[in-house]
């Protein structure tokens, strides 16, 4: 009875903000029309000819994700190995991960990119550039630094969100679980890091969606993903408006729903975090 | 089972332990007693490492929790230890609560595991929360769970630390009356109480701190009906008529 009569009202709820949604997008879309028949016009609109090149979208779509994916498992996986030793008991490693976190943090991602790619690829590496192999896959010496440069960049900013998500725990969780035995390794896996989760769930969603944004920086180095495929295209045909305007409904589509699926996770996982 | 030799502790510059020395018995129930700050939580800490001293030993079942060779989360399975504020893991059910630590720590199969959790809250009386979240469950209950989770360790020695003082009156009750049981099962147990009744029915000895030193160390007869210190007459003058 009363599950149904919470899903009656969720049903109702979401109608009702998909109704809102609609109406705003429509009054935008009037006035910015209004804009539009005022000015002088002499552009011509071609959706046709434009959604005829969506298969280099698709292409750059790919790099996009391949750049962001494997630069979103690096920034993880090194920034919760920062944040843990920002918090060590030793002064060496905090001071490491301090100093990690605020010279990364300090520059601007594009100049870190060229300098990754053009300064320490070409420094450090023998040329030609021997080939890149991750797991049997071939990777273009470009995408592998421009990923490399992103979960560089992005461990930064993730070990920040995963540092206040784990001292948001109370110490007497971390007492309670020491005392009953647990190594610091597991009172982290079984207590602290899935209570910091639901902690950390929306500004990190938030620090993802930066992310796959700065992706598009990679263009820099000539990673031929959507921005770049757009720029290209767009100096071949005199289809500007369109072409970026799908370039940014391509970004919409894949960060809408991280935020929608944040928002969900939250919900989820909120359940159970009233009282101790 | 427990030695505690000479054990000082600083916090900083402000001195909380200024020598302490006790034994306590194998199936002993120790009810340690004493004003607010006189360092009764900070003594109990010391016992399971929770808190480091700066000088003296302190050994469990002949294990110095000191010394640098000790493997503290070994020492630690052995005694268990109860807080005033519960602190269940709350993004885990009662089962897992109590399941986790003998599974991940001790190694124990999940299913035996299992049937001594099930075992534990029958005894404490509900064992009909085993699948319900911490925060589902009233402070008694939580307070209960939070026993039958360390002594799912099987322990040699359990601490209390004001187990009771965060419950509303109603609740006390069914706390201490399963601490009692442990007491008459020979669990040798330590316990910070404000409790006097408890500590007069329950303790074998009653040990009285007052500013970092136990100024009184004896029966529960010996200390309610004839205690030896000034300090030790005029806390117990000061509960009684509270
Ligand atoms: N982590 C800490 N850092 C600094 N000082 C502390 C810390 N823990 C306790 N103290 C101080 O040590 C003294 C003893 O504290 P403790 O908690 O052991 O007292 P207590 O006898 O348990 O008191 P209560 O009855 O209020 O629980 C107090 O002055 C307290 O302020
Ligand atoms: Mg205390």
């Amino acid at each position: 009875m009363a599950k149904t009569h919470f899903r009656k009202a969720q049903e109702q709820r979401i109608l009702k903000l998909t109704l809102r949604f609609i109406l705003s997008a429509s009054l935008i879309t009037l006035v910015l029309w209004g804009f539009y028949s005022i000015l002088e016009q002499n552009y011509i609109f071609r959706w046709g000819l434009a959604l005829q090149h969506l298969d280099s979208f698709n292409k750059g779509l790919m790099l996009t994700l391949q750049a962001s994916g494997l630069g979103l498992v690096l920034a993880l996986s090194l920034g919760l190995i920062v944040a843990l030793l920002r918090l060590s008991p030793f002064a060496l490693f905090r001071d490491m991960g301090t100093l990690y976190v605020h010279s990364l943090r300090n520059i601007p991602f594009i100049v870190f990119v060229l300098f990754m790619y053009f300064g320490f690829a070409r420094a450090v590496l023998p040329r030609p550039y021997p080939n890149i192999t991750l797991l049997g896959w071939d990777i273009d010496d470009r995408l592998f630094w421009g990923a490399l440069a992103l979960g560089l960049f992005e461990a930064s900013f993730m070990s920040e969100i995963f540092r206040s998500g784990i001292q948001s725990i109370h110490k007497t969780q971390i007492e309670a679980s020491r005392s009953l035995g647990m190594s610091y390794a597991q009172s982290m896996r079984y207590v602290v890091l899935p209570q910091a989760f639901r902690v950390i769930i929306p500004p990190l969603t938030g620090e993802i969606i930066a992310l796959i944004k700065e992706s598009a920086l990679l263009l820099a180095i000539a990673v031929n993903e959507l921005t770049l495929t757009a720029k290209t295209i767009s100096g071949q045909r005199p289809l500007q408006f369109e072409f970026y305007t799908i370039l940014a409904s391509y970004y919409l589509t894949m960060t809408v729903p991280i935020s929608i699926l944040s928002h969900y996770l939250e919900q989820r996982f909120n359940i159970h975090r009233r009282r101790s | 089972m427990i030695s505690i030799k000479g054990v000082q502790k600083w916090f900083g510059r402000l001195h909380v332990l200024k020598g302490i020395d006790m034994n306590i018995a194998e199936g002993e129930v120790l009810v340690l007693i004493g004003a607010s700050g006189s360092g009764k939580s900070t003594l109990l800490r010391c016992m399971n490492g929770l808190e480091k001293i700066q000088e003296g030993h302190i050994s469990v079942d002949g294990l110095d929790i000191q010394a640098s060779k000790t493997n503290l989360n070994k020492v630690r399975q052995e005694i268990g230890i109860v807080f005033q504020q519960f602190n269940l893991f709350p993004h885990m059910t009662v089962l897992k609560n109590i399941t986790i630590s003998p599974t991940k720590v001790k190694g124990i199969s999940k299913s035996d595991a299992h049937i001594t959790a099930e075992k534990l809250l029958e005894r404490i009386g509900i064992p009909e929360k085993a699948n319900v979240y911490p925060d589902q469950l009233s402070g008694g209950q939580q307070q209960r769970v939070a026993i039958a989770r360390a002594l799912a360790m099987n322990p040699k020695v359990m601490l209390f630390d004001e187990p009771t003082s965060a419950l509303d009156p109603e609740m006390i009750k069914e706390v201490l009356d399963l601490m009692r049981e442990l007491a008459k099962e020979n669990m040798t147990m330590v316990v910070v109480t404000h409790e006097m009744g408890f500590a007069r029915e329950v303790a074998d000895r009653i040990a009285f701190m007052d500013d970092g030193v136990i100024v009184e160390l004896g029966t529960p007869q010996q200390f309610f009906e004839n205690p030896q210190h000034d300090r030790t007459r005029q806390f117990i003058h000061k509960v009684l008529q509270a």
